[in-house]
């Protein structure tokens, strides 16, 4: 102590150096030293911390800290090779036991020489950037006892073994094993790496390739899929039980690549019970489980998806060309349907909805349904079959749910316009003959084109029924008026259509027998009496009769017959027997027309209400033709004629595609001038380009056609050829 | 003219009787184009005030020979009578380029107006001119830029009044004609396909395409460019090329 002066408050440190007792150290710390001997032999109690911290708190302030770190550093390394020996010394299975219980015995020591310690590991470690006493504690265990030459190869031998044993079945002490494991990890992460983790994943590799050969030998797909999902779940509650965390993204990835990786190939492609097989058979457990174990590995997804698309797309090759199944459209489209359905709850069900499954679907269906080039047809007779009598009874949301997946099919038609053209033809026949199932689901099904396709494609089909509901009413004005004053002659129902609007058929008008054309006049008077500038012209293919027939018995019978067939019979009125050149002259209806009706009204058992000889089906210029007076049928109203839609012959078929390609010309050249004078200029291959994709929501244009319109385009003045490089052209104004 | 070497002479000369122009003039324009000849009348031709001057009453005289009796034209007759003094045949390429000269509209008969209009251009107003100047004429059908404008007024001067495209049997002969001055080897084959598969007339943009097809590709049809933005009748000759073997493309 220094004497106090009032002004300078001044502590001085000790003017000379207290000399300490030399042996003053070497006795503190055999003080401590004994300290540790009766830790390590679990003698600690009869210890006073007190005494021990500052006995050590002395010894560093009295610079003796490299003293006391050397001497623990020495004592602790005696006692771990001791306990490393006893642990040698131990016996098969306990050898883990041993270690486990040293090396509890060692924390706890370790926990308590740090407390007496902690001074020096504060400051004297501190400053002289020695390893702290925790640390340290555990460098010696690692050193001494993890790596002894001993102990290290029969640990890992004995954990793996372990592992082997749990994998083929036993049961192994979970509990010892976390604590082997939790004891490696808590030696440092490199420890445990290398002394356990890398090991382990090699052995474990090599388990699994072997047990993967194995089971590919003798499993089929699903049964093997099976077990390498249980394999990997082991793994993972593994980990979870006495392994680090971290390990779990490396086994399973061991697992994965093993088990399944090296074995894709030969899995999807597994006769009767790879993936194709599974499709086949709707299994979906088995295809989810082989989705999710797919998709862990690296192109294991795209293996599913390309297998699926090329076995999609054959089968639907197969629906399309096999001529078996193009028999009838309406089962053509049914298939189709069906597979789509197939396919959509596959996805739904095993395939989690993935979108790229998805998406190979649908340009899978786009592939094959255009590869056959009757599709539009047949789709639109799908839906002309349905719109007739396929939807009654079926309640309204059904109905949607039908016409949508129908749409489903019509987005992936490349030639709308060839549907187009095959929808208004139908249309228009279950309209003119009143055989539609309902007018809204009618409506329905042109607001979803409309939606698809957009106010063009419907705008004509609109015109059709307002053209219908028009017509009601004027046949109500007609016969309100004075012109319809006609007694008992025959009742006339008019549809006036738009020329435009309707399907373009050829007409060759037919002699109507005088009464009809005696009122079909007086209409057309009455009509063009409210109805100025306009032209009407009888399509007398078109229509439909209902003649009342009394047979030779007396029986009489309704006929419902078309206006040719109509004019065929009335002929019969006056003369019993006529020849077909004599019929021909009479009604002057087209040959081939007129061939078909003598047939449905001669040769079809059950309405030949015409007799024909020779008995014979085809039609010879000198057939002869009688009233059939010995006609009978159940039914009194007998209908003949058929007005329903078919799937056309094969040169009706060349006239509608003809007709088509002629459609096409011109949209395609407006499509070229469109693009031209807001381009002014171009290269042939961008226009051809623009042009495809200008059109491709109604129709895949043909590079050639595109070209010829272009050099049409040109000799009309619309184009030319740059003069210096010849693929560019020029817009002329 | 002794002051020039032989060969140069011998040019000169040439050079006078074939442009019936003065020595001067002769070795003016052989100088400017580098003793080259037809440089050398392309100068000569190009200069306006060396042009020799025509007499329009030789001119009328030479119209009034060959115009028809009728017509205020001269047509086929007196065409012939034209070929005959000139003595060469009438289908002779040499009168297609007489005609491109005159900018004729259409073959076999001449306007006053082109009749006339051309000779004076061409600084003609005799027979013996006129004859004198058919070897420079022909030697025209040899420049590659001279030719490609000729071939083009082929097409407008041999087709029908009024009509857009030239008929096919024309169209063939006009093609034998022009690729025997520049020899094209596959011009056959082409007059054969057109006749076999195309069987119409030939379009203005077809018939200048053609050209540019013979001169740019190779007989092997290696550097066919199927993008190439050609007329669609070419492509389908390519086709036909290969499909009957005439041509193997693609490698030498």
């Amino acid at each position: 102590m220094s004497a106090q002066k009032k002004r300078n408050f001044k502590i001085e440190a000790f003017k000379h150096r207290v000399e300490l007792d030399p042996n003053y150290a070497e006795r503190t710390w055999k003080v401590l030293e004994h300290a540790i001997h009766e830790i390590y032999n679990h003698n600690a109690s009869g210890l006073s911390f007190e005494e021990l911290y500052r006995n050590a708190y002395n010894m560093v302030l009295h610079k003796y800290g490299e003293k006391l770190y050397t001497g623990l550093v020495n004592t602790m390394t005696g006692h771990l090779k001791e306990i490393a020996r006893s642990i040698e010394a131990a016996q098969g299975d306990f050898f883990l036991e041993e270690l486990n219980v040293k090396w509890g015995d060692h924390n706890k020591a370790l926990q308590m020489i740090r407390d007496i310690l902690m001074y020096m590991d504060r400051t004297f470690v501190h400053s002289s950037h020695k390893t702290p006493v925790h640390e340290l504690g555990l460098n010696i265990w690692r050193d001494n006892i993890i790596h002894s030459s001993k102990i290290q190869t029969r640990l890992l031998d004995m954990l793996l073994d372990l592992i082997h044993r749990e994998r083929t079945g036993e049961v192994i002490n979970r509990g010892l094993m976390r604590n082997i494991t939790k004891m490696l990890m808590d030696l440092g992460s490199s420890v445990y790496q290398e002394d356990f983790e890398k090991p382990f994943l090699e052995v474990s590799a090599s388990f699994y390739s072997v047990e993967s050969q194995q089971l590919i030998e003798c499993c089929d797909c699903g049964e093997y899929l099976r077990k390498a999902e249980r394999r990997l779940s082991e793994e993972i509650e593994r980990v979870s039980h006495y392994l680090d965390v971290k390990s779990e993204v490396k086994i399973t990835s061991v697992v994965e690549g093993e088990m399944i990786a090296n074995h894709m190939q030969r899995l999807v492609h597994m006769e009767n019970s790879g993936l194709v097989s599974m499709l086949v058979d709707d299994k979906y457990e088995d295809l989810s489980r082989m989705y999710n174990l797919f998709r862990r590995v690296p192109n294991g997804l795209s293996t599913i998806k390309d297998v699926m698309n090329s076995h999609l797309r054959e089968t639907g090759k197969q629906l399309v060309s096999d001529p078996e199944k193009l028999k009838d459209p309406v089962d053509f489209v049914q298939n189709l349907l069906n597979e789509k359905d197939k396919y959509d709850k596959i996805i739904s069900k095993a395939f989690n909805n993935d979108k790229t499954f998805q998406n190979a679907l649908n340009s899978s269906f786009e592939y094959f349904i255009n590869l056959n080039n009757r599709s539009p047809e047949f789709i639109s007779l799908y839906v002309d079959d349905k719109l007739r009598k396929g939807l009654k009874g079926v309640s309204e949301e059904d109905v949607e749910v039908v016409l949508d997946k129908v749409m489903m099919l019509f987005r992936y038609l490349q030639e709308k316009d060839v549907f187009e053209k095959y929808y208004k033809q139908h249309l228009a026949k279950r309209l003119l003959s009143g055989k539609s199932v309902s007018d809204d689901t009618e409506r329905s099904m042109i607001v979803k084109l409309k939606t698809e396709c957009g106010y063009q494609f419907t705008s004509k089909l609109e015109g059709m029924f307002t053209d219908m509901k028009t017509s009601v009413d004027t046949m109500q004005g007609f016969y309100a008026s004075q012109y319809s004053e006609i007694g008992d002659g025959p009742t006339l129902a008019v549809q006036v259509l738009t020329t435009g609007s309707w399907p373009t058929q050829p007409n060759a008008p037919c002699n109507l027998p005088a009464e009809i054309h005696v009122i079909c006049e007086k209409f057309r008077t009455y009509y063009l009496g409210t109805h100025t500038g306009r032209r009407l012209t009888w399509q007398t293919n078109m229509g439909t009769a209902d003649i009342k027939a009394t047979f030779g018995m007396g029986q009489k019978h309704e006929l419902n017959v078309s206006t040719y067939q109509m004019c065929i019979l009335m002929l019969f009125n006056s003369v019993d027997r006529l020849t077909y050149g004599e019929i021909e002259q009479a009604t002057e209806i087209p040959p081939s027309d007129l061939k078909r009706c003598l047939q449905s009204l001669a040769c079809v058992k059950g309405k030949n209400v015409l007799r024909k000889e020779p008995m014979s089906k085809d039609i010879a210029e000198d057939d002869a033709f009688y009233f059939n007076d010995k006609f009978t049928s159940k039914f009194i109203k007998v209908k003949i004629g058929t007005v329903a839609a078919q799937k056309e012959s094969e040169p009706e078929k060349q006239e509608t595609r003809q007709r088509v390609e002629e459609d096409r010309k011109p949209q395609i050249e407006a499509a070229i001038v469109r693009i031209m004078k807001s381009r002014r200029v171009l290269d042939h291959n961008t226009i051809v380009t623009e042009v495809t994709s200008q059109l491709q929501s109604r129709f895949l244009p043909n590079p050639v056609v595109i070209k010829k319109r272009i050099e049409s385009l040109i000799e009309r003045e619309f184009l030319e050829r740059d003069k210096a490089d010849r693929k560019l052209y020029r817009y002329l104004a | 003219m002794h002051k020039l070497g032989r060969g140069h002479r011998d040019k000169v000369q040439q050079f006078m009787a074939i442009t019936g122009s003065s020595e001067k003039a002769a070795v003016q324009a052989l100088k400017a184009s580098d003793w080259h000849l037809e440089g050398a009348f392309d100068i000569f031709y190009s200069q306006p005030h060396i042009r020799t001057v025509t007499d329009s009453r030789h001119l009328e005289e030479l119209y009034n020979r060959y115009k028809d009796p009728y017509v205020d034209m001269i047509l086929v007759d007196g065409i012939t009578l034209l070929c005959n003094d000139l003595q060469v045949d009438p289908q002779d390429i040499v009168m297609l380029v007489v005609s491109w000269h005159m900018k004729a509209a259409t073959m076999c008969e001449f306007s006053r107006q082109e009749f006339i209009g051309g000779l004076q251009y061409l600084g003609i107003d005799t027979i013996e001119k006129f004859r004198d100047k058919l070897s420079y004429m022909r030697s025209e059908l040899k420049d590659e830029q001279k030719f490609r404008e000729i071939y083009n007024f082929a097409f407008g001067w041999a087709k029908e009044k009024g009509q857009k495209s030239l008929a096919l049997d024309t169209a063939i002969g006009m093609w034998q004609l022009l690729f025997a001055e520049r020899h094209w080897p596959l011009v056959d084959h082409w007059c054969q396909f057109l006749q076999v598969r195309h069987n119409k007339a030939i379009s203005r943009d077809t018939w200048s395409q053609l050209l540019e097809f013979a001169k740019t590709v190779d007989l092997q049809l290696s550097n066919y460019d199927e993008e190439g933005a050609w007329p669609y009748l070419i492509d389908e000759f390519v086709e036909y090329l290969t499909e009957n073997g005439i041509v193997q493309r693609g490698q030498n």
